[in-house]
Protein backbone atom coordinates (compact mmCIF):
# COMPACT_ATOMS: atom_id res chain seq x y z
CA UNK A 1 0.00 0.00 0.00
CA UNK A 2 2.11 3.48 -1.04
CA UNK A 3 1.82 5.90 1.63
CA UNK A 4 3.30 9.68 1.64
CA UNK A 5 5.54 10.95 4.58
CA UNK A 6 5.66 14.54 4.72
CA UNK A 7 8.31 16.20 6.97
CA UNK A 8 8.95 20.04 6.05
CA UNK A 9 11.99 21.05 5.98
CA UNK A 10 13.12 24.07 8.13
CA UNK A 11 10.14 24.47 10.56
CA UNK A 12 12.73 22.58 14.00
CA UNK A 13 10.66 19.15 13.93
CA UNK A 14 11.71 17.54 16.71
CA UNK A 15 12.03 14.34 15.31
CA UNK A 16 13.37 15.07 11.03
CA UNK A 17 14.25 18.83 11.41
CA UNK A 18 18.05 17.65 11.91
CA UNK A 19 20.79 15.23 10.13
CA UNK A 20 18.43 12.95 8.34
CA UNK A 21 16.78 12.02 11.95
CA UNK A 22 13.32 10.62 10.71
CA UNK A 23 15.31 7.78 8.80
CA UNK A 24 14.35 5.53 11.45
CA UNK A 25 10.75 6.54 10.97
CA UNK A 26 10.71 6.09 7.54
CA UNK A 27 12.38 2.66 7.37
CA UNK A 28 9.29 1.53 9.69
CA UNK A 29 6.84 3.54 7.79
CA UNK A 30 7.85 1.47 4.60
CA UNK A 31 8.13 -1.69 6.20
CA UNK A 32 4.45 -1.44 7.80
CA UNK A 33 3.53 0.07 4.27
CA UNK A 34 5.13 -1.95 1.73
CA UNK A 35 6.38 1.44 -0.24
CA UNK A 36 7.21 4.66 1.38
CA UNK A 37 6.60 8.44 -1.01
CA UNK A 38 8.68 10.95 0.75
CA UNK A 39 11.69 13.46 0.18
CA UNK A 40 15.59 14.17 0.65
CA UNK A 41 15.04 15.89 4.20
CA UNK A 42 13.43 12.89 5.91
CA UNK A 43 16.38 10.96 4.26
CA UNK A 44 19.52 13.22 3.81
CA UNK A 45 22.10 12.60 6.75
CA UNK A 46 24.83 14.26 4.86
CA UNK A 47 27.46 11.37 5.40
CA UNK A 48 24.80 8.96 6.55
CA UNK A 49 21.97 7.24 4.51
CA UNK A 50 19.90 3.94 3.59
CA UNK A 51 18.84 2.63 0.69
CA UNK A 52 15.68 0.81 0.51
CA UNK A 53 13.62 -0.37 -2.74
CA UNK A 54 10.38 0.05 -0.29
CA UNK A 55 11.57 3.72 -0.37
CA UNK A 56 10.93 6.30 -3.17
CA UNK A 57 13.52 9.50 -2.47
CA UNK A 58 11.49 12.32 -4.32
CA UNK A 59 12.39 16.17 -4.17
CA UNK A 60 9.72 18.47 -2.74
CA UNK A 61 8.24 20.16 -6.17
CA UNK A 62 7.65 16.83 -7.52
CA UNK A 63 6.20 15.10 -4.11
CA UNK A 64 3.79 17.80 -4.24
CA UNK A 65 3.17 17.40 -8.02
CA UNK A 66 2.53 13.84 -7.56
CA UNK A 67 0.18 14.62 -4.60
CA UNK A 68 -2.22 16.80 -7.20
CA UNK A 69 -2.29 14.19 -9.63
CA UNK A 70 0.19 16.12 -12.08
CA UNK A 71 3.43 13.09 -11.79
CA UNK A 72 3.30 9.75 -11.86
CA UNK A 73 6.33 8.03 -10.51
CA UNK A 74 8.20 4.82 -12.45
CA UNK A 75 10.52 3.35 -9.93
CA UNK A 76 14.08 2.77 -11.30
CA UNK A 77 16.71 0.57 -11.34
CA UNK A 78 19.69 3.32 -11.74
CA UNK A 79 19.45 7.09 -12.89
CA UNK A 80 22.14 8.32 -14.59
CA UNK A 81 23.68 11.21 -12.37
CA UNK A 82 24.72 14.89 -13.30
CA UNK A 83 26.41 16.94 -10.88
CA UNK A 84 26.12 20.81 -10.84
CA UNK A 85 28.85 22.77 -8.63
CA UNK A 86 28.25 26.18 -8.22
CA UNK A 87 30.77 28.38 -9.47
CA UNK A 88 30.87 30.40 -6.16
CA UNK A 89 32.70 27.49 -4.42
CA UNK A 90 36.55 27.41 -3.31
CA UNK A 91 38.76 25.58 -5.57
CA UNK A 92 39.79 22.98 -2.20
CA UNK A 93 36.05 23.15 -1.20
CA UNK A 94 35.18 22.15 -5.02
CA UNK A 95 38.10 19.23 -4.80
CA UNK A 96 36.25 17.63 -1.63
CA UNK A 97 33.56 17.08 -3.50
CA UNK A 98 34.85 16.12 -6.99
CA UNK A 99 35.99 13.11 -4.23
CA UNK A 100 32.99 12.23 -2.95
CA UNK A 101 31.88 11.41 -6.85
CA UNK A 102 35.26 9.36 -6.87
CA UNK A 103 34.30 7.58 -3.62
CA UNK A 104 30.49 6.90 -4.36
CA UNK A 105 31.88 6.02 -7.97
CA UNK A 106 34.56 3.54 -6.64
CA UNK A 107 32.54 2.06 -3.32
CA UNK A 108 29.35 2.18 -4.13
CA UNK A 109 29.15 1.44 -7.93
CA UNK A 110 26.85 4.95 -8.80
CA UNK A 111 27.09 6.20 -12.38
CA UNK A 112 28.05 9.80 -11.77
CA UNK A 113 28.81 12.60 -14.72
CA UNK A 114 28.82 14.92 -16.20
CA UNK A 115 29.79 17.15 -13.88
CA UNK A 116 28.90 21.09 -15.08
CA UNK A 117 29.69 24.05 -12.97
CA UNK A 118 27.25 27.17 -13.35
CA UNK A 119 28.63 30.35 -15.19
CA UNK A 120 28.78 32.32 -12.11
CA UNK A 121 28.10 32.18 -7.90
CA UNK A 122 24.62 31.09 -7.55
CA UNK A 123 24.43 33.72 -4.74
CA UNK A 124 22.63 31.91 -1.51
CA UNK A 125 21.03 34.18 0.99
CA UNK A 126 19.10 32.57 4.09
CA UNK A 127 16.10 34.16 5.26
CA UNK A 128 13.90 33.56 7.90
CA UNK A 129 9.85 34.10 7.76
CA UNK A 130 7.49 35.83 10.41
CA UNK A 131 6.54 32.01 11.80
CA UNK A 132 10.63 31.28 12.49
CA UNK A 133 11.19 29.04 9.52
CA UNK A 134 13.84 29.04 7.29
CA UNK A 135 13.56 30.23 4.09
CA UNK A 136 16.20 31.42 1.50
CA UNK A 137 16.86 32.87 -2.55
CA UNK A 138 18.93 33.04 -5.31
CA UNK A 139 20.62 35.88 -6.79
CA UNK A 140 21.15 33.90 -9.94
CA UNK A 141 18.44 31.67 -10.77
CA UNK A 142 19.07 31.92 -14.45
CA UNK A 143 22.39 30.48 -13.86
CA UNK A 144 21.05 27.26 -11.97
CA UNK A 145 18.58 26.48 -14.81
CA UNK A 146 21.53 27.04 -17.43
CA UNK A 147 23.56 24.92 -15.70
CA UNK A 148 20.97 22.08 -15.20
CA UNK A 149 19.82 22.22 -19.16
CA UNK A 150 23.18 21.79 -20.58
CA UNK A 151 23.38 18.48 -17.62
CA UNK A 152 20.26 17.06 -19.25
CA UNK A 153 21.63 17.61 -22.56
CA UNK A 154 24.71 15.90 -22.03
CA UNK A 155 21.99 12.89 -20.37
CA UNK A 156 21.76 13.05 -17.16
CA UNK A 157 18.35 11.45 -15.57
CA UNK A 158 18.79 12.94 -12.26
CA UNK A 159 20.89 16.18 -10.73
CA UNK A 160 22.70 16.70 -7.59
CA UNK A 161 23.25 20.34 -6.83
CA UNK A 162 25.94 21.80 -4.68
CA UNK A 163 25.67 25.46 -3.83
CA UNK A 164 28.36 27.57 -1.64
CA UNK A 165 26.29 28.53 1.29
CA UNK A 166 27.21 31.37 3.51
CA UNK A 167 29.19 30.35 6.58
CA UNK A 168 28.38 31.64 9.94
CA UNK A 169 29.93 29.48 12.54
CA UNK A 170 29.36 32.09 15.42
CA UNK A 171 25.79 32.30 14.98
CA UNK A 172 23.11 31.45 17.50
CA UNK A 173 20.87 30.31 15.46
CA UNK A 174 23.74 27.59 14.14
CA UNK A 175 24.96 26.21 18.14
CA UNK A 176 21.45 26.13 18.61
CA UNK A 177 20.54 23.73 15.85
CA UNK A 178 23.88 21.76 16.79
CA UNK A 179 22.95 21.35 20.13
CA UNK A 180 19.65 20.52 19.29
CA UNK A 181 17.01 22.88 20.12
CA UNK A 182 16.78 24.57 16.91
CA UNK A 183 15.86 25.24 13.13
CA UNK A 184 18.26 24.31 10.57
CA UNK A 185 19.01 27.55 8.73
CA UNK A 186 20.18 26.13 5.30
CA UNK A 187 16.96 24.09 4.86
CA UNK A 188 14.79 26.70 3.14
CA UNK A 189 16.88 27.84 0.92
CA UNK A 190 17.95 24.20 -0.28
CA UNK A 191 14.72 23.04 -0.51
CA UNK A 192 13.57 26.82 -2.92
CA UNK A 193 16.75 25.92 -4.81
CA UNK A 194 15.75 22.02 -5.79
CA UNK A 195 12.44 23.40 -6.27
CA UNK A 196 12.91 25.74 -9.11
CA UNK A 197 15.73 23.09 -11.03
CA UNK A 198 13.49 19.80 -10.36
CA UNK A 199 10.35 21.70 -11.57
CA UNK A 200 12.20 23.49 -14.53
CA UNK A 201 13.42 20.06 -15.70
CA UNK A 202 11.12 17.31 -14.94
CA UNK A 203 14.03 15.27 -13.37
CA UNK A 204 14.56 13.83 -10.28
CA UNK A 205 16.66 16.78 -8.54
CA UNK A 206 18.56 17.33 -4.46
CA UNK A 207 20.95 19.55 -3.03
CA UNK A 208 23.54 19.35 -0.74
CA UNK A 209 25.20 22.89 0.98
CA UNK A 210 28.82 23.35 0.51
CA UNK A 211 30.31 24.88 3.85
CA UNK A 212 33.44 25.31 5.45
CA UNK A 213 34.55 22.88 8.35
CA UNK A 214 32.97 23.53 11.50
CA UNK A 215 34.93 23.31 14.78
CA UNK A 216 34.60 20.33 16.89
CA UNK A 217 31.54 21.04 19.83
CA UNK A 218 31.10 18.31 22.56
CA UNK A 219 28.08 19.35 23.03
CA UNK A 220 26.91 18.38 19.46
CA UNK A 221 22.88 16.67 19.53
CA UNK A 222 22.56 13.11 18.12
CA UNK A 223 20.51 14.22 15.49
CA UNK A 224 22.66 16.13 14.31
CA UNK A 225 26.30 14.70 13.67
CA UNK A 226 25.28 13.15 10.48
CA UNK A 227 26.57 16.61 9.10
CA UNK A 228 29.91 16.46 11.50
CA UNK A 229 31.54 13.29 9.86
CA UNK A 230 32.85 14.26 6.64
CA UNK A 231 33.77 17.52 4.48
CA UNK A 232 30.35 17.56 2.77
CA UNK A 233 26.78 16.74 2.41
CA UNK A 234 26.88 15.06 -0.83
CA UNK A 235 26.93 11.27 -0.30
CA UNK A 236 23.30 10.95 1.06
CA UNK A 237 22.12 13.25 -2.16
CA UNK A 238 23.80 10.77 -4.40
CA UNK A 239 22.50 7.79 -2.99
CA UNK A 240 19.06 9.12 -3.40
CA UNK A 241 19.30 9.82 -6.28
CA UNK A 242 20.69 6.78 -7.66
CA UNK A 243 17.53 4.91 -7.64
CA UNK A 244 15.04 8.25 -7.56
CA UNK A 245 12.06 7.60 -9.70
CA UNK A 246 11.24 8.99 -12.80
CA UNK A 247 8.93 11.61 -12.78
CA UNK A 248 6.54 10.90 -15.53
CA UNK A 249 3.71 13.86 -16.30
CA UNK A 250 0.34 12.12 -16.70
CA UNK A 251 -1.51 14.14 -18.78
CA UNK A 252 0.65 13.84 -21.64
CA UNK A 253 1.10 9.70 -20.83
CA UNK A 254 0.30 7.37 -23.27
CA UNK A 255 -2.07 4.88 -22.50
CA UNK A 256 1.00 2.03 -22.59
CA UNK A 257 2.65 4.13 -19.81
CA UNK A 258 -0.03 4.47 -17.87
CA UNK A 259 -1.14 0.71 -18.13
CA UNK A 260 2.45 0.19 -16.70
CA UNK A 261 2.04 -2.02 -13.13
CA UNK A 262 4.90 -0.48 -11.76
CA UNK A 263 3.87 3.16 -11.93
CA UNK A 264 2.90 5.05 -9.19
CA UNK A 265 0.33 7.63 -8.81
CA UNK A 266 -1.76 9.09 -6.12
CA UNK A 267 -5.08 7.63 -6.24
CA UNK A 268 -3.05 4.32 -5.13
CA UNK A 269 -2.36 6.42 -2.14
CA UNK A 270 -3.15 4.19 1.41
CA UNK A 271 -2.32 7.44 3.42
CA UNK A 272 -0.41 10.53 3.98
CA UNK A 273 1.65 10.80 7.80
CA UNK A 274 2.68 14.62 8.24
CA UNK A 275 3.84 16.06 12.02
CA UNK A 276 0.44 17.00 13.84
CA UNK A 277 1.48 21.17 13.53
CA UNK A 278 2.39 21.36 10.25
CA UNK A 279 -0.39 20.23 7.92
CA UNK A 280 -0.68 23.38 5.95
CA UNK A 281 1.64 22.42 2.48
CA UNK A 282 0.23 21.59 -1.16
CA UNK A 283 1.28 17.85 -0.71
CA UNK A 284 -0.86 17.44 2.32
CA UNK A 285 -3.36 19.18 1.37
CA UNK A 286 -3.92 17.91 -2.07
CA UNK A 287 -4.13 14.44 -0.52
CA UNK A 288 -6.99 15.27 2.54
CA UNK A 289 -9.18 16.90 0.03
CA UNK A 290 -8.82 13.61 -2.35
CA UNK A 291 -9.73 11.90 0.53
CA UNK A 292 -6.77 9.73 1.49
CA UNK A 293 -6.55 9.10 5.23
CA UNK A 294 -4.59 11.65 7.04
CA UNK A 295 -2.16 10.28 9.89
CA UNK A 296 -1.08 12.75 12.29
CA UNK A 297 1.92 12.08 14.43
CA UNK A 298 3.06 14.58 17.60
CA UNK A 299 6.47 15.92 16.60
CA UNK A 300 6.64 19.34 17.81
CA UNK A 301 7.73 22.12 15.52
CA UNK A 302 7.76 25.82 15.04
CA UNK A 303 4.21 25.92 13.43
CA UNK A 304 0.63 24.75 15.01
CA UNK A 305 -1.21 23.96 11.52
CA UNK A 306 -3.51 21.74 13.10
CA UNK A 307 -6.10 19.48 11.34
CA UNK A 308 -8.60 21.33 14.02
CA UNK A 309 -7.56 24.71 11.99
CA UNK A 310 -7.53 23.74 9.09
CA UNK A 311 -10.99 21.42 9.15
CA UNK A 312 -9.34 18.28 8.10
CA UNK A 313 -10.11 14.97 9.93
CA UNK A 314 -7.32 12.73 10.87
CA UNK A 315 -6.38 9.86 12.90
CA UNK A 316 -3.53 11.01 15.69
CA UNK A 317 -0.83 9.24 16.40
CA UNK A 318 1.56 9.79 19.14
CA UNK A 319 4.80 8.59 17.58
CA UNK A 320 5.85 7.19 14.03
CA UNK A 321 5.84 4.05 15.64
CA UNK A 322 2.04 4.29 16.30
CA UNK A 323 1.48 5.88 13.22
CA UNK A 324 2.86 2.54 11.57
CA UNK A 325 0.86 0.59 13.77
CA UNK A 326 -1.95 2.99 12.02
CA UNK A 327 -0.73 2.08 8.46
CA UNK A 328 -0.31 -1.46 9.06
CA UNK A 329 -4.09 -1.48 9.91
CA UNK A 330 -5.05 0.52 6.48
CA UNK A 331 -3.09 -1.89 4.52
CA UNK A 332 -5.01 -4.75 6.25
CA UNK A 333 -8.23 -3.36 6.23
CA UNK A 334 -8.58 -2.82 9.94
CA UNK A 335 -10.94 0.23 10.85
CA UNK A 336 -8.11 2.28 13.14
CA UNK A 337 -11.05 2.99 15.37
CA UNK A 338 -11.74 -1.19 16.10
CA UNK A 339 -7.86 -0.36 18.06
CA UNK A 340 -9.10 2.66 20.38
CA UNK A 341 -10.96 2.51 23.83
CA UNK A 342 -13.45 3.35 24.26
CA UNK A 343 -15.35 1.61 21.26
CA UNK A 344 -18.72 4.23 20.29
CA UNK A 345 -21.89 1.91 19.90
CA UNK A 346 -22.36 2.30 15.55
CA UNK A 347 -26.32 1.73 16.08
CA UNK A 348 -25.75 5.37 19.01
CA UNK B 1 14.20 35.58 -13.56
CA UNK B 2 13.84 36.64 -9.63
CA UNK B 3 13.01 34.64 -6.72
CA UNK B 4 10.53 36.94 -4.21
CA UNK B 5 10.08 35.65 -0.68
CA UNK B 6 6.62 36.71 0.67
CA UNK B 7 3.97 36.70 2.69
CA UNK B 8 -0.09 36.93 2.73
CA UNK B 9 -3.09 36.85 5.08
CA UNK B 10 -5.90 35.08 3.31
CA UNK B 11 -8.91 35.05 4.58
CA UNK B 12 -10.80 31.31 4.61
CA UNK B 13 -13.62 30.93 1.86
CA UNK B 14 -16.02 27.55 2.37
CA UNK B 15 -14.58 24.90 0.46
CA UNK B 16 -11.37 23.13 -0.57
CA UNK B 17 -8.13 25.04 0.97
CA UNK B 18 -5.88 24.48 -2.12
CA UNK B 19 -7.43 26.38 -4.84
CA UNK B 20 -7.54 29.16 -2.61
CA UNK B 21 -3.91 29.53 -1.68
CA UNK B 22 -3.04 29.07 -4.98
CA UNK B 23 -5.26 31.86 -6.60
CA UNK B 24 -3.87 34.28 -4.14
CA UNK B 25 -0.43 33.14 -4.44
CA UNK B 26 -0.86 33.43 -8.54
CA UNK B 27 -1.22 37.15 -8.49
CA UNK B 28 2.25 37.73 -6.70
CA UNK B 29 4.18 35.54 -9.36
CA UNK B 30 4.85 31.49 -10.12
CA UNK B 31 4.60 29.79 -6.66
CA UNK B 32 7.77 27.84 -6.17
CA UNK B 33 7.62 26.90 -2.50
CA UNK B 34 4.73 27.97 -0.19
CA UNK B 35 2.98 26.57 3.07
CA UNK B 36 0.22 27.76 5.64
CA UNK B 37 2.49 28.69 9.00
CA UNK B 38 -0.23 29.94 10.96
CA UNK B 39 -4.49 30.17 11.23
CA UNK B 40 -5.16 33.41 12.85
CA UNK B 41 -8.89 33.91 14.09
CA UNK B 42 -11.21 37.07 12.89
CA UNK B 43 -14.10 38.34 13.41
CA UNK B 44 -14.29 37.25 9.72
CA UNK B 45 -13.31 33.90 10.10
CA UNK B 46 -10.28 32.38 9.90
CA UNK B 47 -6.98 33.37 8.02
CA UNK B 48 -4.42 31.69 6.84
CA UNK B 49 -0.69 33.17 6.86
CA UNK B 50 1.26 31.64 4.19
CA UNK B 51 4.47 31.93 3.39
CA UNK B 52 6.57 31.81 0.02
CA UNK B 53 8.74 32.45 -2.30
CA UNK B 54 7.83 32.97 -5.79
CA UNK B 55 9.39 33.29 -9.60
CA UNK B 56 9.06 36.81 -11.29
CA UNK B 57 9.98 36.39 -14.62
CA UNK B 58 10.98 40.32 -15.93
CA UNK B 59 10.95 38.57 -19.55
CA UNK B 60 7.31 38.48 -18.95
Amino acid sequence: MPILLVIPTGIGCDQGGYAGDALPAARLLAAASGCLITHPNVMNGAALYWSDPRIQYVEGSALNRFATGALGLRPVRRQRLGLLLDGGMEPELRQRHLQVVDGCRATLGLEIGPVITTDGPLGVRLSQGASGASWGQLERPDALLRAGEQLLAQGATAIAVVARFPDDPESGALAAYRQGSGVDGLAGAEAVISHLLSSHLGIPCAHAPALGPLALDPALDPRAAGEELGYTFLPCVLVGLSRAPQLVPLEAASPAVLADPQLLVRDQLGAVVAPAGALGGEAVLACAELGVPLITVANPCLLDVTAAALGLEALTANSYAEAAGLVLALREGLSPAALRRPLASGTA
Amino acid sequence: MRLEPLELRLLRQDGPLLDQVRQALAAHGGPLRWAITAVESSPAGPVLVIEAVVVIDDAL
